[in-house]
């Protein structure tokens, strides 16, 4: 029956953990706090498609309820980032994060 | 009988209490008069109680009324109670009244001082802790009281705190009090530890003959300190940088007398160690002795009646310690009325001369104040114990019972209160002499102003003329051994050890009165005729201008040591040890708060490298050990 429904987990699995890299190694590697929050999303969904994946798996529910939980945490998240870099670009602050260091100690 | 008591012990605190509340919403006289008349409604209450327990029967005048469980501890239980008997009666009646007049003449003494409403909030606190001292029920009552009087009477000694010579007196009177208190404090510990309570009928249980004797010690301890009597008197003289009239308190109504009072309070336990009891006559003997001496040089008006007081209230302990408690009770009522009557007659004095208080300045007031003058001389007589004035009767029978004791002690104590007599004559009339007779000196004739007929000078001459006349009629109360009220009304609380006969009576009167008569001559030629302030002898006058040396002796073995012993552990262990190790601990804190700081780079991609790398190591972990 699972066969019918699609190809293994492993496929899947292998789709998840190259979604979360892309998306770590833009938060890591990019300068642009704009980019850097859409390569977190990226991280987020790779993290959901594993949830789904392993409900599928199992044949319960509960994954896909908790991936539906962190796409509202996720568009939450995305609400007060973007609100932040408006708010910074309105104050004509260099949309660097290597540069807003402020909190170093 | 029991409203009244209570009526009596909270009146002059609710007063006390309204005053603070009011602070400057009162007008200032509105503050002197409320506390007056509070002090006058306790005065009220009690009489009231005085008139209930004359209607009783002698053996039916002890009542003790509970208000509530005040203090709970295992067995041990304390409540808030008023004890109401003959002699709690008494002393209320002689605190509350003289206690009125004295507050009644603060209205006018006090006039126009800056701070007149802090005064009269702290007169009601003074009289309510000294009635809380003789009203309370039990010894932690007593000793709460105790306490009271000490801080009252601290922050009244202090009044003018602008003055560093008062805040020192009033320092100095506190850590004198505070000694007795602590003595006081260990000898009702021993108590609780051998009788599991504090009611005052626990001292008759105590047993052990070391017990007993501590316990009494501990208690004499407390009342010399309060009532300054050797070695703790060297407060009281200091004291008089208060204003006047808080001097006539302390010396008339409350405090100094607060020490009699518990011995005849506790005579039990005094009865039960009679080496401690000889003690005391003997320390109120040497007491009136070194007191009088050392009035003989004093050249404050306020300092000759200061060593006065404590040499009367030595005639009192040696009244107590012979067991002549009557005696000695009314002794203190007599000595209130005169004492306070000639403070405030001095206060007017000072009051007129601008506040000087040297009598070598003085002269010639009879000239310019006679009627201050016949208030002073009536006082002055009453001091003395010159018949027909209230000394009389009150002080020849404590020298009679000294000699009634029959005993080698009781002979010497009989020389000593003898000798007192005499010098209490000298330096009583070498004071008036230099006041008030010769001619007006400069000092007099430029500062002088005379009372008007306001508030002012009504409250402070009614006042005094009130006390002139109990200062005449108040020794009539008792004339031993003809009639006997106060001995009568004070047996039910306490039984005299010693009963003078007539022979014994008739003889001490007729010496004590000869010898005071000597005094006054002594000091007619002395001072009155050739009116010089001091004798001329170097060694005595040394001596006793430096009150025989006991500021210096304690001076030398307490406070030099202690503040040696301060320095040295202040170099040797506060320093390096102290200070070191918390400066150490800070500096080390410091760094170690430099080195993580440097962990926070403020760069946003670091954190997250941080947490990616932390992330595949924990990973690797897993897989491994899995």
């Amino acid at each position: 029956m699972i066969a019918l429904l699609g190809p293994e987990i492993a496929w899947y699995l292998g789709v998840s953990a190259f979604l979360f890299a892309v998306g770590a190694l833009g938060v890591l590697l990019r300068r642009n706090p704009l980019i850097v929050l859409l390569s977190l999303e990226i991280m987020l969904n790779g993290a959901n498609l594993a949830l789904i994946a392993f409900s599928r798996h199992h044949g319960r529910g509960d994954g896909q309820i908790f991936a539906l939980a962190v796409m509202a945490v996720a568009a939450s998240e995305v609400v007060v980032g973007l609100g932040l870099v408006v708010a910074m670009n309105r104050k004509r602050i260099t949309l660097d994060v290597d540069r807003m260091n402020v909190l170093r100690g | 009988m029991v409203a009244g008591a209570w009526i009596c012990l909270l009146a002059p605190l609710v007063g006390a209490l309204l005053v603070t509340a009011g602070a400057n919403a009162l007008p200032r006289r509105g503050a002197a008069y409320l506390v007056t008349l509070s002090v006058l409604v306790a005065f009220g209450g009690a009489l009231t109680s005085f008139v209930a327990l004359l209607g009783r029967d002698a053996d039916d005048r002890e009542h003790v009324s509970t208000a509530w469980t005040w203090i709970t501890g295992g067995s041990y239980r304390s409540g808030l109670e008023v004890l109401i008997d003959p002699l709690s009666v008494m002393m209320m009646l002689i605190v509350s009244g003289v206690g009125f007049l004295i507050v009644a003449y603060s209205i006018g003494y006090m006039d126009g001082d800056r701070e007149e409403r802090r005064y009269f909030a702290y007169m009601g606190l003074f009289v309510f802790s000294m009635l809380l001292l003789v009203q309370g029920g039990n010894l932690i009552l007593l000793l709460a009281g105790w306490g009271m009087v000490g801080l009252s009477s601290y922050l009244l000694i202090g009044f003018w705190h602008e003055r560093p010579r008062s805040i020192a007196a009033a320092k100095k009177a506190f850590v004198m009090n505070a000694v007795g208190d602590a003595t006081m404090a260990l000898a009702l510990f021993l108590v609780i530890q051998r009788t599991g309570t504090l009611a005052f009928g626990a001292l008759g249980d105590v047993q052990g003959s070391w017990a007993v004797n501590l316990v009494a010690l501990g208690l004499l301890g407390g009342a010399v300190a309060k009532s300054a009597q050797l070695p703790l008197q060297t407060w009281l003289p200091d004291a008089m940088e208060g204003p006047t009239p808080v001097s006539a308190l302390i010396h008339a109504a409350t405090m100094v007398t607060a020490g009699v009072y518990l011995i005849v309070r506790t005579h039990v336990i005094f009865e039960a160690a009679p080496k401690v009891q000889d003690l005391a006559a003997g320390l109120g003997a040497a007491t009136l002795l070194v007191a009088g001496l050392i009035a003989l040089v004093q050249v404050d008006v306020k300092r000759v009646i200061a060593y006065s007081t404590m040499s009367q209230i030595g005639y009192m302990f040696l009244a107590v310690g012979v067991g002549e408690y009557a005696n000695g009770m009314f002794h203190l009522m007599t000595h209130a009325f005169f004492k306070a009557l000639l403070f405030m007659a001095a206060g007017i004095v000072i009051h007129a001369l601008a506040a000087e208080q040297d009598i070598r300045k003085m002269g010639g007031l009879k000239q310019l104040m006679p009627r201050v003058y016949w208030a002073f001389l009536i006082g002055a007589l009453a001091l003395v114990g010159i018949p027909p004035f209230a000394g009389f009767f009150s002080k020849d029978p404590i020298i009679a019972s000294a000699l009634a004791r029959s005993d080698g002690y009781g002979y010497v104590l009989w020389v000593i209160a003898l000798v007192g007599a005499f010098l209490t004559g000298v330096y009583t009339f070498r004071m008036l002499f230099l006041v008030f007779l010769g001619e007006p000196s400069a000092f007099v004739r430029e500062h002088f102003h005379a009372l008007k007929r306001d508030v002012v000078g009504v409250s402070m001459g009614a006042t005094v003329a009130v006390l002139a006349l109990l200062s005449v009629i108040g020794g009539w109360l008792q004339f031993s051994p003809f009639w006997e009220p106060v001995d009568t009304w004070l047996e039910t609380v306490a039984e005299p050890l010693v009963n003078p006969s007539g022979w014994q009576e008739a003889i001490s009167s007729i010496l004590a009165v000869a010898l005071g008569l000597a005094g006054i001559g002594v000091a007619w030629v002395l001072y009155g005729a050739k009116r010089r302030a001091v004798p001329r002898s170097a060694f005595w006058q040394r001596t006793l201008e430096h009150k025989f040396y006991f500021d210096e002796l304690y001076d030398a073995a307490f406070y030099r040591p202690a503040v040696w012993m301060a320095r040295a552990l202040g170099r040797f262990v506060e320093q390096p040890l102290i200070a070191g190790s918390a400066r150490e601990v800070g500096d080390e804190t410091r760094d170690l708060g430099g080195v993580l700081a440097r962990l926070q780079t403020g760069l946003l991609r670091t954190y997250a490298l941080a947490i990616a790398s932390a992330l595949a190591v924990l990973a690797v972990v897993f897989v491994v050990v899995k």
